[in-house]
């Protein structure tokens, strides 16, 4: 038969022995615990590796990304892309989805704001290109395309030609 | 004989013992129960409805927020119903990686319940102890998937990413320490005699009750029931590893919490296993093939496993298109809540927190 009361001794013996280990708390806002690197904070988005194919805007399931984008000479250029972070679970399937790694985290996770307008983050926002460079752009697309189809109707004439004569 | 009217006393929703917003609407005669019923849904978020509207890749993000004490758990339930229906191989790899992760899980949210159910019994310190190696834990699901508690991590074909270097020191580490971190547990709060006092022959839950009302988890086996999903219907690789499935013997509040130290020293033990295994498995990918858009054929698949707080199955239902037609939940903790009301009826009000504790309810789960 067991004392009574000796448990609540053990109990006593094991907080005892915290008194003489390391402290452990971080003092917050003067020093901040080292995040891993697959931390999900705040966005980032590389607008130069971008293509605007839309992957993470489907990938959402909170329809938290929306994007707008231009086609220039049949290419398609970002204009403004903005996550409306209140509605956004961090649940990083947008970062996965994307193709390019244009997408991706930084080490931040202080994302309160005092208003709610400003959780609406813009992460890439460019004037739509003015007409006159449209129009040169794709001028020079057109004739880039057209000499590219010369040359390759010239190889093809050509591969045709020895085929056939390999043939014979 | 003089009769003394009913009385009535409403317990929550802003509880703290409760573990969330759950409300129990006491009928007190004396300090006794006489009736306890529970009212639920304060934390419902439509889940299942939700679903209907996402690809069937988007809704792991939402079964995290079922029962986010072990998330894990809970991606891993739907992810493996889906694979059922697409009829997927996952990889050796990303299998090991599963087990890994979802027995951390498993005792991430044994520390919470154990450490919650000292902190309802008036003892803040045992509250503390099972936070400190929660904390552990969730440092390294951090390194894993970045998040904390809501993970996404488990992919319909295998995982997200592969374990990061910086996690296999650390979790070596917890390996090493955490058994005798239970021991302190033991020490702090299964030896106190206050808590015995408080636990042990209280809320005794027969075992024939138990299996009538399809009780799982702890809950059941606190009541002597040996029955465990890893063990009785092996699911992913459970088969592989050497664990066993504690039981209690009186079915009280005590049994129903020593079984949750016992698993966590099981759940240790797989860790343990599994990350061997792991180790000596060679590089390889962590993803099946599997395509971009998930259109499972029309039909629908029913899977369970074990959760941290017993059988968690979904049921999904696919039409043939790129949303689920409809997905289902068996939520261990609302199933679990049936006996409340038996549970409570004779004992004293103090007792009902004792009870409802030990029970490990999650209201995200249970409201889902």
């Amino acid at each position: 038969m067991q004392m009574f009361g000796s448990g609540l001794i053990k109990g006593l013996a094991i907080t005892w022995k915290e008194l003489f280990t390391k402290k452990v708390t971080v003092q917050y806002p003067d020093e901040i615990y080292p995040l891993p690197d697959r931390f999900h904070g705040k966005f980032k988005l590389n607008k130069d590796a971008c293509i605007s194919c839309g992957m993470c805007v489907r990938a959402c399931p909170n329809k938290v990304i929306t994007m707008e984008t231009e086609t220039v000479a049949r290419k398609k250029r970002l204009l403004k892309y903005t996550m409306d972070i209140k509605y956004c679970l961090f649940c990083g399937l947008c970062v996965e989805a994307c193709p390019k790694n244009a997408l991706g985290y930084v080490k931040d996770f202080e994302l309160a704001q005092y208003k709610r307008d400003k959780l609406t983050v813009v992460l890439a926002a460019e004037e739509p290109l003015p007409r006159e460079e449209k129009e040169r752009l794709e001028a020079e697309a057109a004739q880039r395309a057209a000499a590219a189809k010369k040359a390759a109707g010239a190889r093809g004439g050509s591969a045709f030609g020895n085929k056939a004569e390999g043939g014979e | 004989m003089l009769r003394t009217e009913e009385f009535t006393l409403n317990m929550g929703p802003q509880h703290p013992a409760t573990h969330g917003v759950f409300r129990l609407i006491l009928h007190l005669d004396g300090e006794t129960i006489v009736k306890a019923e529970p009212v639920l849904g304060y934390l419902h978020r439509g889940i299942e409805k939700l679903a209907e509207s996402r690809t069937y890749t988007q809704v792991i993000p939402y079964t995290d927020r079922l029962d986010y004490l072990a998330a894990m758990l809970n991606n891993l339930g739907y992810v493996q119903a889906v694979e059922k229906m697409i009829g997927v191989e996952v990889p050796e790899r990303a299998e090991y990686i599963r087990v890994i992760v979802s027995e951390m899980s498993r005792i991430a949210s044994h520390c919470i319940a154990t450490g919650a159910y000292a902190l309802d019994l008036g003892g803040f310190t045992g509250f503390m102890y099972p936070f400190r190696e929660r904390e552990k834990l969730m440092d390294m699901f951090e390194m894993i998937c970045g998040s904390r508690m809501t993970f996404s991590y488990i992919r319909v074909g295998g995982v997200a990413a592969d374990l990061p270097e910086e996690f296999y020191p650390a979790i070596k580490k917890f390996l090493q320490e955490f058994p005798s971190c239970v021991d302190e547990y033991d020490g702090l709060i299964t030896g106190n005699e206050i808590f015995q006092a408080r636990t042990k022959g209280i809320g005794i839950l027969p075992a024939e009750k138990a299996v009538k009302y399809s009780l799982s988890g702890p809950v059941l086996r606190g009541s002597g029931v040996k029955y465990d999903l890893r063990k009785a219907r092996p699911y992913g690789i459970y088969d592989r590893f050497d664990f066993e499935v504690p039981v209690g013997k009186n079915g009280d509040c005590f049994d129903r919490y020593y079984c949750r130290i016992l698993e966590m020293r099981q759940s240790h033990r797989i860790i343990k296993q599994a990350l061997e295994q792991l180790q000596e498995l060679p590089e390889g990918p962590v993803m099946a093939k599997v395509p971009k858009v998930l259109k499972p054929p029309k039909g629908d698949v029913y899977h369970e496993i074990e959760g941290a707080k017993g059988i968690l199955g979904y049921y999904v239902v696919s039409d043939g298109t790129v949303n689920p037609y409809r997905v289902h939940v068996r939520r261990p903790s609302f199933i679990n809540l049936d006996l409340i009301d038996e549970m409570c009826r004779g004992w004293k009000i103090a007792d009902v927190v004792a009870i409802l504790g030990s029970i490990d309810i999650v209201l995200g789960e249970v409201d889902c």
